[in-house]
């Protein structure tokens, strides 16, 4: 990995190739124009035709790329500064603007942290201690997702549902001091949505579920430890985002183990909210030794150089769920669907253009 | 291809608005005619505290003398200036000793426009309603400069219900009546000269399946503002109701109105539109004569909605709640006309009527970037342009910038900050008799 990445970091494209490149795939365009896949109707011939096309613009962008690192070389052996290279349009990067991203500078968002429900737990007052419950109706993937949540969040309490209603639950719960209740609903037989609830006052998050991947079924994965864990909250920027990332951070305990070398990450990326738990190493390596990971480029590297250097890489290791959140709505004040106030509910008014993002 | 234009709000008419927040901020609103009528903070009074939260305003908006009575979580009641944001009078609103500010927060607030019988002319009269039910109608002095004086003059409480909680108060256009409602209360009409109780509401009957649903109500607005025989609620329940108390107890009219609670009623000024704010960010226009509804207010509104008002002349509307935006609708087409993100939850909005576009109030950094107009303005009518040094000099660090082609001027333009009152005037004059000088002021 390492030995690609260097090569990339040093960047840069060509002016005079690339109108050159654009005139050819012009060439290529028109005539492909004459002859479209879709346009035949022997399916035979359609699919060669079509493997074929796909073929040449696979060759066409490898070349396209090792043209580019080349003259990248050249430019840096010339002692010139490469060219920039392109920024791939994506859909985060041409976001709709949005006023309620927060900025650091603003210190009516600090003073609006500092009142917040969450404040006592994240400046450590008080304990993080989380009940856990199910719907009513739970059975095979709901009970061994809640076993897993339990080794995820330290001090996680898991509770029977019984017949009880969530706000006798919410009740008892803010009795027994705790400061958060999640609840997971499962749906035929496959948990399909996440309710948060802040206690005693805190604000109710409601998610979709969806990919729910348990630690069995993932491939060398690990077994967390039962250290504290780290916790990484990525791209919650909006004043929502940052709420909910509030919510998520009062679920965890803030002073993590870091012997444990344990880490939840919660990466937001167009609203949707990733979850991941892994654990990691750092290891100091020789880098002429390939060992099962590294394999073909460390390889290169040590014809390459032919001197054993000692480098740092850090290893991971996925261990515990895999799932993914979408947020549907958030609650003021505690679980009530009859009497409730909404801070944010998602509604279908909003969705006029892919490039507007809540979170 | 991304789409990068976005569609641009049609702007407001010239407007101030008052918005408070859970923060106890109070900020200013202001859309003029000449920045297209985009509305913009202009001002923010306070500092961010917690126990400031502001839980209901009211604001006297007569031309001489206009007032705002802000009541907090913290149990005070702040009297301010709703044209600086001077804090006037501050007093804390203690009526049971024992009891504790937050756990009888106050729900209702109103500030009376009239004076009262028998109170001078310099004081104001409030009512005061808490959660327990114990309201309070004081008359305060209004000191202008010390904020120091205390409550003095009448104060006379009595208690409105026996048992569950009051979450709305109003009083009616003549302010001789006030009603209240709340979790568990039925709505009841006071007569404010006599302090008793004149009507009360009765629920409705239980439906068919003889299923009784508890009484809560969240909001109430009069129809009309000389009549205080018409006025709707909204319930928990999400049920709008009209009483008539000149026909029956029960609900002359009721509807249901989409799922979460009705948390914001107001009325028109024809006397028979209602606009309707629900928990989920829902609003929307009925007509109670027949309970129909006229259309929802759409657009992107997602939190819910705390307070709804009408403006006195033009036919607009704002909205405010917890998503943190102020916005503007158009009352005919329902379109929003223009929203401002104020960051916090807010509780309340209210409308400065009195609100002249022409007058130059703008802090200094708003000046600038007119200054381009002004600058013909001062050698052709120079009537006003005294008046605006005038109005200026009250203010400190007055300057005074010629743009006459001559370098040194510059210098002059600065140093002039410190010259006194008396000198400004001859200065000025100095300035006017040059050909095409530009004065501007920052």
């Amino acid at each position: 990995m390492g030995g690609k990445r260097k090569k990339s970091e040093s960047e840069g494209v060509l002016g005079d190739e690339d109108n050159e490149r654009s005139n050819k795939k012009e060439k290529k365009s028109s005539t492909k124009k004459d002859i479209l896949p879709s346009m035949i109707k022997n399916k035979e011939k359609r699919s060669a035709i079509h493997a074929k096309i796909k073929r040449d613009k696979k060759l066409e962008k490898r070349k396209k790329i090792k043209s580019r690192d080349a003259a990248e070389e050249r430019a840096l052996e010339l002692g010139e500064e490469p060219p920039p290279r392109m920024v791939p349009r994506t859909i985060e990067n041409t976001r709709e603007l949005d006023e309620t991203v927060c900025r650091p500078d603003d210190e009516e968002l600090f003073a609006g942290n500092e009142a917040d429900e969450f404040s006592a737990i994240l400046k450590q007052e008080r304990m993080p201690k989380i009940l856990i419950t199910t719907c009513r109706f739970n059975s095979t993937r709901g009970p061994a997702f809640i076993s897993e949540l339990l080794t995820v969040i330290p001090n996680a309490h898991y509770y029977k549902r019984g017949t009880y209603d969530l706000k006798k639950i919410v009740e008892y719960a803010n009795n027994k001091d705790f400061t958060a209740v999640i609840v997971v609903h499962t749906s035929r037989r496959e948990p399909d949505a996440l309710l948060i609830i802040g206690l005693p006052n805190g604000p109710t998050a409601h998610f979709k579920l969806s990919n729910l991947i348990l630690r069995k079924d993932i491939k060398n994965h690990g077994n967390p430890t039962g250290h504290k864990p780290e916790l990484v909250l990525n791209n919650f920027t909006t004043r929502l985002g940052h709420r909910l990332g509030r919510l998520i951070m009062s679920l965890f305990p803030q002073d993590p183990n870091f012997r444990g070398r344990r880490v939840v990450t919660l990466h937001n990326q167009r609203d949707f909210i990733f979850f991941r738990h892994h654990r990691y190493i750092f290891e100091t390596k020789e880098t002429k030794q390939s060992d099962s990971k590294g394999k073909a480029k460390k390889a290169k590297d040590g014809k390459g150089e032919n001197i054993t250097e000692q480098r740092t890489i850090a290893r991971l290791q996925e261990c515990g769920p895999r799932f993914t959140l979408k947020l549907i709505s958030l609650q003021h004040g505690t679980f009530d669907t009859k009497g409730g106030e909404y801070e944010w509910v998602h509604k279908p008014e909003m969705d006029t253009s892919r490039r507007r993002f809540f979170l | 291809m991304p789409r990068t234009t976005t569609v641009d709000l049609p702007g407001c008419p010239p407007l101030r608005a008052l918005t408070f927040d859970v923060l106890g901020l109070v900020k200013v609103v202001e859309a003029r005619t000449k920045q297209g009528g985009v509305p913009k903070v202009v001002e923010r009074w306070g500092e961010p505290d917690s126990s400031k939260c502001v839980l209901a305003a009211s604001m006297n908006n007569s031309q001489s003398d206009p007032l705002l009575a802000v009541a907090r979580r913290n149990g005070a009641i702040e009297v301010l200036n709703p044209l600086n944001g001077d804090l006037c009078v501050s007093i804390l609103d203690v009526s049971d000793a024992g009891v504790h500010p937050e756990n009888d927060a106050t729900v209702g607030l109103h500030l009376f426009r009239k004076p009262r019988l028998g109170c001078a002319s310099r004081t104001c009269t409030l009512l005061t309603c808490t959660t327990k039910g114990n309201a309070t109608m004081r008359s305060i002095e209004v000191a202008n400069s010390s904020a120091d004086s205390a409550s003095s003059g009448s104060s006379r409480t009595w208690n409105v219900c026996a048992s569950g909680n009051i979450l709305c108060c109003e009083v009616d256009g003549t302010e001789n009546y006030s009603l209240f409602g709340g979790k568990g209360v039925e709505v009841n009409l006071w007569d404010l000269g006599t302090c008793s109780k004149i009507w009360s509401a009765k629920p409705p009957p239980k439906n068919s399946l003889g299923i009784f649903t508890p009484t809560w109500f969240t909001s109430t607005a009069f129809l009309d503002n000389n009549d205080h025989r018409k006025f709707v609620t909204g319930t928990n329940n999400h049920q709008v109701r009209l009483y008539d108390i000149s026909a029956q107890r029960k609900p002359v009219i009721s509807f249901d109105f989409r799922e979460t609670p009705i948390r914001a009623v107001s009325q028109d000024l024809d006397g028979h539109t209602i606009y309707i704010g629900n928990g989920s960010g829902d609003l929307a226009a009925a007509d109670i004569r027949t309970g129909k509804l006229l259309g929802c207010f759409l657009g992107k509104c997602s939190g819910s909605i705390r307070s709804i008002t009408r403006h006195p002349e033009h036919p607009l509307l704002a909205s405010c709640g917890l998503d943190g935006y102020l916005r503007f609708w158009d009352i005919k087409t329902r379109q929003p006309l223009s929203a401002v993100f104020l960051k916090q939850h807010l509780m309340d909005v209210i409308f400065d009527s009195n609100f002249d576009d022409q007058e130059e109030s703008l802090p200094a950094t708003d000046l600038l970037v007119h200054e381009a107009q002004d600058t013909n303005e001062i050698v052709i009518n120079d009537e006003t342009g005294i008046q605006r040094v005038k109005r200026k000099k009250a203010k400190k660090g007055t300057r005074i910038v010629m743009d006459t082609g001559v370098e040194d001027q510059g210098n002059f333009a600065y140093a002039i900050g410190k010259v006194q009152r008396e000198q400004l005037h001859s200065i000025f004059d100095q300035l006017l008799e040059r050909e095409g000088s530009r004065v501007l002021f920052a």
